[in-house]
């Protein structure tokens, strides 16, 4: 048996596109990401990304200045590449050995679509056993906003915002991908 | 005393499980010696509680806790910054919820006990069969505030004698030469707090801080993907050929002194002399030529003044001790007075790469606290600390050991078991 063949998209302008088809390209793109971060996948998630990206995990809403106010990620191209490289090396004892993980995506919601991007909207459930010490079972839960472009025939991310509902709080370690 | 102290955790006696080289790992999980340290070391003794920077406006306030209990650090109307208790003097509510805010007065949700900024009981409503006289009711707070560059420590008891005494000529030091960085002498504290969460005692947080040793091996998966960092020169070349040093300033501030081993100039800001022109010339002109270059080559310290406060070089971190085996790691950006935005956005950045949970040092830090915190768990056991006993000499009153030695924790540990005395 075969896997189906990856939500391609057809030709033309996004905001063009059969709403249909979109809502489940999109779809597709959030859970395929999804999969490929609880299973620690970095290379294929990293992929997933196009070549001037923003990958942010505010400490609080996402509506502040970056350059005044502190962030718990916020990685540009270069800094999300040092950071995947770190856990690849297997010497990243926050995520050795690496943390099971499974999260539920859902509420997807189209927020804006343009020609060739559109914005999505989407809340997460995630639940992460910290093998690396404590064996505690963890739950993290948030809203995520992406950007996605098309890339050829899929969807490709230039921004992934994670506002976490307990953002304003202290937070265990968060060394997988979110 | 304090009544809500356990009878045991008074009288424990914990002088046996510290040696000159040795600490037993039930310190760092038994109930008991935790209620202890709360009594002895955060009532007892001066802990950090915030910076002067942090509250810049009058009425503003940040939520702190000195051991447990929680606190307001406010601006008075006054423009004197005071620390309350966050806890109504009536039936014990918390006044303020949030990690900060900007009140004119605070007023409990309660029964509306309102009090001013300095804490002096303003308003009971129902006035007529209120009971104890408002001008005898306040907030609690705690016996001593004082402040040190901006730096602001409480100690609840007041028996702890003057905050410079426990600060010491080295404490002063470090703090004197974290506010010299800037042209201004004055430290912005506005970046905010992170907290890290980790199921681990408080102690093991000061001491990883403070840690030359573990460097290579712990984070070597950050020098592998990040080359070229200070630290190649200052700490993993080699126990031979790293000059750097580390310092037990007495009174269980210390130090690991990475400067001495730095190879350039900037070293510790990542950046060329030419780059940040305009703070070369405004530290110049606010310190001498000296001092300036004195600084510019040291940058920031890297040290815990005792119990709580991390000078972790361009950062500061508050460890919180939540119970034997939970501690928060807060930490917030050391932005400068007097510098361009560019400059403190640059530290930022830094900070945010190295510190807190998704960083790429501390949370690898974190992990080695909460596996000693698993492997204490039952019986305990003793560590060994005798690292660099036999090579560590003294300068002053100081001793001084190669970085990567434990004349640090030593260093800790001596004064921990010195205050610990019941
Ligand atoms: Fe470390």
């Amino acid at each position: 048996m075969s896997s189906p063949a990856r939500s391609a998209l057809p030709d033309g302008a996004l905001h063009q596109l059969d709403p249909l088809l979109l809502d489940a390209a999109v779809a597709a793109f959030l859970n395929r990401e999804s999969r490929l971060a609880d299973e620690s996948r970095y290379e294929e998630w990293l992929a997933l990304w196009t070549d001037d990206i923003h990958y942010w995990v505010p400490s609080g809403a996402g509506n502040y200045d970056r350059d005044r106010r502190i962030s718990f990620i916020n990685d540009n191209r270069n800094r999300l590449t040092t950071r995947i490289r770190q856990l690849q090396t297997g010497l990243r004892y926050a995520q050795t050995p690496v943390s099971p993980m499974r999260r539920v995506v859902s509420n997807i919601e189209l927020l804006s679509v343009g020609a060739d991007e559109l914005e999505v909207g989407s809340n997460f459930v995630l639940y992460e056993l910290s093998l690396q010490a404590s064996n505690e079972l963890r739950i993290w839960a948030g809203r995520s906003t992406h950007v996605l472009h098309r890339r050829d025939s899929e969807l490709a991310m230039s921004r992934k915002v994670v506002e976490l509902v307990n953002a304003s709080q202290p937070l265990p370690n968060m060394a997988f991908l979110l | 005393m304090n009544p809500a102290l356990s009878a045991v955790a008074a009288s424990l006696d914990v002088s046996e499980r510290i040696t000159p080289d040795r600490v037993h790992g039930s310190l760092y999980t038994d109930p008991d010696v935790f209620d202890a340290e709360l009594q002895r070391i955060f009532h007892r003794g001066w802990s950090f509680v915030g910076h002067e920077s942090e509250v810049p406006g009058v009425g503003d306030w940040v939520s702190r806790r000195v051991g447990r209990d929680p606190v307001l650090l406010v601006r008075t109307r006054a423009g004197e910054v005071t620390v309350l208790a966050n806890r109504c003097a009536h039936r014990g509510v918390q006044l303020c919820t949030g990690s900060s805010g900007t009140n004119g007065s605070f007023s409990c949700m309660f029964h509306g006990w309102t009090y001013a900024l300095t804490g002096e009981l303003r308003a009971v409503p129902q006035p007529i069969g209120q009971g104890t006289a408002a001008a005898e009711l306040a907030l609690d707070r705690p016996r001593a505030v004082d402040r040190y560059r901006g730096f602001v420590f409480a100690n609840p008891s007041g028996g702890a004698g003057p905050l410079a005494e426990h600060l010491g000529v080295g404490g002063r030091e470090l703090l004197d030469w974290a506010a010299d960085l800037s042209p201004t002498g004055e430290l912005d504290l506005s970046a905010g707090w992170l907290g890290q969460r980790s199921p681990s005692n408080w102690k093991m947080w000061a001491e990883s801080d403070n840690d030359g040793y573990h460097l290579g091996r712990l984070h070597a998966s950050l020098w592998r993907v990040a080359p070229g960092t200070q630290y190649e020169s200052a700490a993993l070349a080699g126990e031979e050929r790293v000059v750097s040093t580390c310092r037990d300033r007495g009174n269980g501030h210390i130090e690991l002194e990475f400067w001495k081993g730095y190879d350039k100039d900037l070293a510790w800001l990542g950046t060329g002399r030419e780059k940040v022109a305009d703070y070369v010339a405004a530290l110049t002109a606010a310190r001498g030529a000296e001092r300036a270059e004195e600084l510019l080559w040291k940058g920031p310290p890297h040290a815990l003044i005792f119990p709580n406060l991390f000078l972790g070089e361009m950062n500061l971190a508050i460890i919180e001790p939540v119970s034997a085996g939970q501690t928060i790691h807060h930490h917030t950006p050391l932005l400068l007075g007097g510098v361009s935005p560019g400059f403190n956005t640059r530290v930022l950045r830094q900070s945010e790469a190295a510190m807190g949970p998704a960083g790429f040092l501390l949370p690898d830090d974190a992990t080695a606290s909460e596996r000693m915190q698993v492997a204490f768990a039952g019986t305990g056991g003793w560590m060994d600390l005798s690292r660099g006993l036999q090579r560590e000499v003294f300068e002053g009153t100081d001793r001084v050991g190669h970085v990567s030695d434990e004349t640090v924790n030593r260093g800790f540990w001596r004064h921990y078991r010195a205050v610990m005395t019941p």
